[in-house]
């Protein structure tokens, strides 16, 4: 095993995580925003990953502004769903709202991944590279599709963190996910914000499956698994924190290739990869529920 | 005359049974599924529905049992009945240590973890093949040795009726009621004396054990058991059985089991487009009706036969739950 491939190793780790990540952070602000886990997110980013592959293809669009186009897609589809089917949320007359919130996402999850079977076909599509060719580093080599979908993927997060920390948009979701009522006093309209922060959500979700489309492949039930990876994320993070959840994406990308890579049965240690996730899930929610970098007034009680 | 609907239940059962030799093979199969789900459905709704506990490793539970009971039968040869007795046991007792270790969690969280011990289970099973036989199938000894379904109908008739009566009793019992208050306010419930932690674990336990005594006959009946049985697949079709019935009653999630099962087979020829139309019936079900579609037809049945000023009062008693008030 030499030192090439663990580099090589830890750059695909390192990639995987950002994409997870991206995925990651759209799950965390729509918690801190709606106070809800949303169980539909990894199909956003299978309807995005679609959407930006049929740009490509119809449109003969560049691969870019496919994804860019694409984004602004599920923005607007995000949008539509949640005026249709989470209003009940906002209003003190809904009992249980936690139980709302996962039963209405889990089952829109459910209706997305099966029309998508009807729409899109069940078998897996490839959308053509952002950037054909490959890097050879020593004896191995990243494909450049690889490495493009790292570097998107941080501009994508560092604008976010712009958006949250510099805008006065984003310092007024920071403000509605902190208090509702004391963001209204101030004169914030709280409610456009859980539309916002929804579309954004999926707007980064449908980033990551237009950039992740090249490198797998396109596949209706292909949000099953970013999905939980997202949950690892975000428990790993904390609910609620941006910058947590890009840690923790980077970490687990990284723990998982390289598990992976170092597993003894190779036979076994692709499935068991995913495993590993979930145990990780499993142990941080048992021992620290708020997760690592959880804030504070966020946690769910 | 009080109680009508009792009647009218065991008289529609006694013919059920009359009559389940003229069922065509094709329809016993799908009922005999049907009550498979109804077992599921309602135990899962002892613990959603009632307790609150939204679990979504509820399938997983179905496979293990399955699977211990297979096993145990291929490797011991023990009688088949012991086996799926083994196989409720132990999914009793892991379910119990699952609603213990998820103790501190609520909501979501309790979702994501369970949803992560299903998953696991799923992967080990699917990927252990020289013990399971992974994705391929393990062969597992039929109930019956014979091309029959009726006796699988009698069985499947017979765990359903007992399952239901066992839950029925604890739902009505004083548990049911703390089971309600821990769903609607734990800290309530804990600052009214219930032993909020007691319950959730038996909450736990019993529906586990449940989904098992399904998991075990369905692998005894169809012979073959693969991971996906405890999948998100199949879970996502449990869930949308009981909230489409009304999950927060017994008699409706079964229902609901029923509908949506017969449905299922009914619109076989729209093939692909059933699963979809289920999605958004649960999303219409859940933004609209949020009690269940049969609920209200249950509550009309069970008032039949009593005298109107009873049947006002009953109204008066029953929590209305409207978004509008």
């Amino acid at each position: 095993m030499s030192w090439d491939y663990i580099f090589v190793q830890v750059a695909n780790g390192a990639v995987i995580g950002i994409i997870y990540a991206l995925i990651a952070v759209g799950v965390t602000l729509i918690f801190s925003i709606l106070k809800i886990v949303n169980f539909a997110h990894g199909d956003l980013y299978m309807l995005g990953g679609y959407c930006a592959y049929y740009i490509i293809a119809l449109l003969g669009a560049p691969p870019l502004l496919a994804m860019l186009l694409s984004m602004a897609a599920l923005f607007v589809l995000a949008i539509v769903l949640e005026r249709l089917l989470l209003t009940p949320l906002y209003s003190d007359a809904t009992e249980r709202k936690d139980e709302y919130g996962l039963i209405i996402t889990f089952g829109l999850a459910f209706f997305l991944r099966n029309i998508a079977v009807i729409i899109f076909g069940p078998y897996p599509l490839k959308p053509p590279s952002f950037i054909p060719g490959v890097q050879h580093i020593g004896e191995m080599t990243v494909t450049n599709d690889r490495l493009f979908a790292g570097g998107v993927g941080i501009v994508l997060i560092l604008a976010l963190l712009y958006f949250m920390h510099r805008t006065i948009w984003g310092q007024a979701l920071d403000a509605v996910s902190q208090s509702r009522e004391s963001a209204a006093i101030v004169g914030i309209n709280s409610g456009r914000f859980n539309s916002v922060a929804f579309g954004i959500g999926a707007a980064l979700a449908a980033a990551a499956g237009a950039l992740i489309a090249p490198i797998f492949s396109l596949a209706p039930d292909m949000g099953v698994l970013p999905n939980i990876h997202a949950f690892v994320i975000v428990i790993l993070g904390g609910m609620g924190s941006v910058l947590g959840s890009i840690f923790a994406g980077i970490l687990l990308g990284e723990a998982e290739n390289l598990f992976t890579a170092f597993f003894p049965d190779p036979t076994r240690a692709l499935a068991y990869t995913n495993a590993f996730g979930l145990l990780i899930l499993m142990v941080v929610l048992i021992l620290r529920p708020q997760g690592f970098f959880g804030r504070r007034h966020l946690r769910m009680e | 005359m009080r109680g009508l609907h009792v009647y009218i239940l065991l008289a529609v059962a006694a013919l059920a049974l009359l009559f389940a030799d003229r069922l065509s093979s094709y329809w016993m199969h799908v009922a005999i599924i049907a009550m498979f789900y109804g077992i599921l459905a309602s135990s899962w709704s002892l613990l959603a529905g009632y307790a609150g506990l939204f679990s979504l490793g509820h399938m997983a539970f179905a496979s293990i049992g399955g699977y211990t009971s297979a096993l145990l039968v291929q490797w011991y040869g023990i009688p088949i009945p012991v086996g799926m007795a083994a196989g409720v046991a132990l999914c009793c007792a892991l379910g119990g240590l699952i609603g213990w270790v998820c103790l501190r969690m609520s909501g979501p969280y309790l979702a994501i973890f369970t949803l992560g011990f299903s998953e696991i289970v799923r992967i080990t099973f699917a990927t252990e093949d020289d013990i399971t036989a992974g994705m391929a199938g393990l062969h597992v000894e039929r109930l019956f040795n014979t091309t029959s379904r009726l006796p699988y109908f009698y069985v499947a008739f017979a765990l359903l009726v007992v399952s239901l009566l066992l839950m029925g009793v604890i739902v009505r019992s004083r548990w049911g009621l703390f089971l309600r208050a821990i769903r609607e306010d734990e800290q309530a419930a804990s600052a009214s004396g219930v032993a909020v932690a007691r319950f959730r674990i038996l909450a736990f336990a019993i529906a586990s054990g449940f989904a098992a005594l399904a998991g075990s006959f369905y692998g005894h009946y169809i012979g073959i058991l693969t991971p996906s049985l405890g999948g998100l697949d199949f879970m996502a079709v449990l869930v949308v059985m009981t909230v489409i019935g009304g999950m927060e009653r017994l008699p409706t999630a079964v229902g609901g089991a029923f509908v949506v099962e017969f449905l299922l087979e009914l619109l076989r020829g729209y093939g692909q487009w059933r699963l979809p139309l289920f999605g958004i019936i649960l999303l219409l079900t859940m933004r609209f009706a949020r009690n269940g579609l049969l609920t209200p037809l249950w509550l009309k049945f069970v008032q039949l036969g009593e005298p109107r000023a009873v049947t006002a009062m009953a109204l008066r008693d029953v929590p209305q739950k409207d978004p509008a008030q």
